[in-house]
């Protein structure tokens, strides 16, 4: 059996594990839905908007919306790997592959050809998708071959340059805790770029600019170029010319000629890469040092009284801070609001529904970034947490301290953001201004308390836990819940009410629930702690 | 003797300007046959020596021979001819200790038809055939232990690098890893190469030690040669002699500023 069978044969395995008793049957179970999907379910999807989208198609606009279609699933294919790699940099079993008689090319297809079968059901999805709608075009079988060579090169490609991107930070980070911890803390803000492409193309009039076709523009000539575009300029082709694959015959066989010869250099260059992206050779030697206590822990260590509680409180701190991954998730949601802001909000709602509207909407972002914040308490293992079991009055103490850093944390960043979208929205002053900072930050500092607790309350131990996932879904429920309870409250109560005042009620009201609730959690939680064994 | 481990002033270095000497000019010679204990403290060198002696990482200057295989132009017959149990090993956790077996021996190209029964020799030797199909995840460190040195072993490999063998495993288990070496180079005729910190073991199974600080070897020979070497009545003292302790006056140096101020 060749190496990269082997490895392959051992990450289908290990991507298989959770369902080992029916790994056997897994692959035909697979290819059955999928034919179902792409016989039945595609085509009856596809059938719902099947004019808007063959007009579409068949319009100017066809060949800027594909190729936007076709950039953005490359570039969330291709960083799939990479998040995955990054959120749990190991390079432990690194060692046995380089202790093995095998070549790092092998590992590297190995491991690449091993999630093949996962990545196949992503683009036969897509695929699928699109083949039902170009369907009743009439397009001959040639011409639908070749479409669907086109989403498995183009994907594929994105895929491997994924996957050879991967392997190579893993090298770069594995070998030091701090790599790691950057590691962790790239793999959320990575996303970014992707999410700003998503909200230019929705909301940022990216889409019509390259759809107009008497505009041009870099954005235009730089999207032609990528190899993504080169597939859609035949996809858009063969719509205009089902059945005549002659009529775009020069056209077929250039691009989708490129795109095949893309996809062999990629290939290549990734084996070739393949040695650099297996090595225990530490790529530093440098380890972090702490610095002593400057201004801002002196002032933490003030702000917890100073003496033992303040120390624990600015050991609590130095933790949660100095870890990257904790930053990139600060950065994370407040990029996510700026985004917000700069596409979504702005000036002309906050002239339609007022200027309390920017915090109506960002608010919901604060279940978030309270989750980020605090919902690692437990996540450390039992053992962080029989430290303060064992210590004097410790259990209350830790609270107390994970409280006040996560409030020291959470409070700064509602209040910045909530002062930014309140600032570029129409009508501002001062009033409003500090109205919906004190409302922001009540709320956001209330969430915290009862995500803590609530944290401790149901204590997770991994974050790949179903409970972790289910604790999160938890806090936003509630807090959507809160915020819906108190506007349908007040509808039933006040119905006459002003529409400014009414929101400003509603606010208020779901302040005061939000305490309520952070308090009973978090009492709730303290007492579980006490509890755990 | 036929010599089977050969260094000629093996070294590496990291850091800027190579400051960091993880092994600094080693010379050394393994006979075939032989159990050979590197001792040393932590952060000597010992790990980074067998990583050099199976390919793992290159070494900066100097090189060495593994069966008569170049450790720089032959690499895959010098991972061929060794197994290897790491320090800190990586398992496969989501997979069951028979398809990890499976997936080592395919590694090393374990023939088809011999394979399965190999592993189910292995498993039953280290008392795991009834888990076979057990997640490793859910394994204790010292069964997972097993399983490493089990994987190590799997495609019989003339020469046995292992380092820290026994640090996870319970007296009973330690003991069959003892006797399982023993064998392994009485029966068998394996050459073993062996790390540890645990003295007592080293000083039982190892024909010869060597002791390695700061990257630089400082003592090699029988224990007895080291112990007369080092003028000493015990490894454990000759360990100490070596590569510098704390005195006993320093051991409560801390508490003298608190009784002080009582």
């Amino acid at each position: 059996m060749p190496k990269w069978l082997v490895v392959a044969k051992n990450e289908y395995r290990i991507h298989t594990s959770r369902i080992r008793k029916i790994r056997p049957y897994f692959p035909y179970l697979v290819v059955g839905l999928l034919a179902v999907y792409v016989a039945f379910i595609a085509p009856s999807f596809a059938s719902l908007f099947i004019d808007d989208l063959l007009a579409l198609l068949l319009s100017y606009a066809a060949l800027g919306l594909v190729q936007i279609i076709l950039f953005t699933i490359f570039i969330y294919f291709m960083i799939i790997p990479i998040t995955q790699t990054l959120r749990e940099v190991q390079t432990e079993q690194l060692e046995i592959f380089l202790a093995a008689p095998i070549k790092p090319s092998d590992v590297l297809l190995g491991e690449f050809m091993g999630e093949m079968p996962f990545y196949a059901i992503m683009v036969t999805v897509v695929a699928g998708f699109f083949t039902a709608v170009l369907n009743p075009l009439g397009l001959d079988f040639v011409q639908m071959a070749i479409i669907v060579a086109i989403f498995v090169v183009t994907f594929l490609s994105a895929f491997w340059i994924g996957n050879v991107i991967a392997a190579l930070l893993r090298t770069k980070f594995g070998g030091t805790a701090r790599g790691r911890d950057i590691g962790r803390a790239l793999a959320l803000v990575i996303a970014l770029p992707l999410v700003a492409l998503v909200y230019g193309f929705q909301f940022g009039g990216i889409f019509e600019a390259l759809s107009d076709p008497s505009a041009s523009g870099t954005a235009k000539l730089i999207l032609s170029l990528l190899p993504s575009s080169w597939g859609a300029e035949v996809i858009v082709g063969f719509a205009s010319n089902p059945g005549n694959i002659g009529a775009v015959g020069f056209e077929t066989l250039t691009r989708f000629g490129g795109l095949v010869g893309f996809f062999l250099a990629v290939l290549w260059l990734g084996a070739r890469a393949a040695n650099r992206a297996y090595s225990l050779e530490p790529t530093t030697f440098t380890a972090s040092r702490a610095k002593p206590d400057g201004v801002f822990y002196n002032t933490v260590k003030y702000l917890g009284g100073g003496r033992s509680f303040g120390t624990l409180l600015v050991s609590v701190f130095k933790d949660y801070s100095r870890r990257l991954e904790n930053l990139s998730k600060i950065a994370y949601i407040v990029g996510l609001i700026v985004m917000m802001n700069v596409f979504i909000l702005g000036p002309q709602l906050s002239e339609e529904l007022g200027t309390i509207m920017p915090l109506f909407m960002i608010q919901f972002m604060f279940p978030i970034l309270a989750v980020f914040v605090a919902g690692d308490v437990t996540l450390r293992g039992k053992e962080s947490l029989f430290i303060y079991k064992k210590t004097p009055y410790g259990v209350g103490r830790f609270v107390k301290a994970r409280l006040i850093q996560g409030w020291l944390v959470v409070v700064p960043v509602a209040m910045g953001v909530t002062a930014l979208s309140t600032i570029v929205s129409a009508q501002t002053n001062l009033i409003s201004l500090l109205t919906n900072i004190g409302l922001g930050v009540l709320i956001a500092a209330a969430e915290t308390a009862f995500v803590l607790g609530l944290f401790l309350v149901m204590p997770v131990f991994s974050e790949k836990s179903l409970r972790f996932m289910l604790n999160i879904l938890i806090v936003i429920f509630v807090s959507i819940g809160l915020f819906l309870g108190s506007l349908f409250s007040l509808m039933a109560i006040l119905p006459e009410l002003e529409r400014d005042l009414g929101f400003l009620y509603v606010l208020l009201l779901q302040t005061a629930l939000s305490w309520i609730v952070g308090i009973v959690f978090l009492s709730l939680g303290s007492r579980n702690l006490s509890r755990i064994e | 003797m036929k010599v089977v481990i050969r260094t000629d002033k093996l070294s590496k270095y990291y850091g800027k300007g190579g400051e960091i000497k993880a092994v600094d000019g080693l010379d050394l010679e393994v006979y075939e046959g032989e159990t050979f204990g590197l001792l040393g403290p932590n952060g000597a060198g010992k790990t980074t020596t067998v990583r050099l002696l199976n390919c793992i990482i290159k070494p900066t200057s100097g090189t060495a021979t593994v069966n008569g295989y170049h450790i720089l132009k032959e690499e895959m017959e010098v991972k061929r001819v060794t197994g290897l149990l790491a320090e800190s090993p990586g398992l496969y956790e989501k997979l069951s200790a028979r398809e990890f077996l499976e997936f080592m021996g395919a590694l090393y190209d374990v023939p088809g038809d011999i394979l399965p029964e190999r592993i189910d020799d292995l498993l039953k030797l280290f008392e795991l055939y009834d888990r076979r199909d057990h997640l490793l995840e859910g394994y204790s460190r010292g069964m997972k232990q097993k399983i490493l040195i089990a994987a190590a072993l799997i495609h019989d490999p003339p020469i046995l690098f292992l380092d820290e063998p026994t640090s996870m495993l319970d007296p009973r288990a330690a003991l069959m890893v003892k006797d399982l070496i023993k064998g392994l180079t009485d029966r068998a005729g394996k050459t073993i190469f062996i790390c540890s910190h645990i003295l007592p073991i080293v000083e039982e199974l190892c024909d010869r030690i060597g002791i390695i600080n700061q990257g630089r070897l400082i003592a090699l020979g029988t224990v007895h040669e080291i112990i007369a070497q080092t003028k000493t009545k015990t490894l454990e003292e000759a360990f100490i002699a070596s590569t510098g302790g704390v005195e006993e006056k320093e051991l409560l140096a801390w508490r003298e500023q608190r009784t002080a101020r009582a």
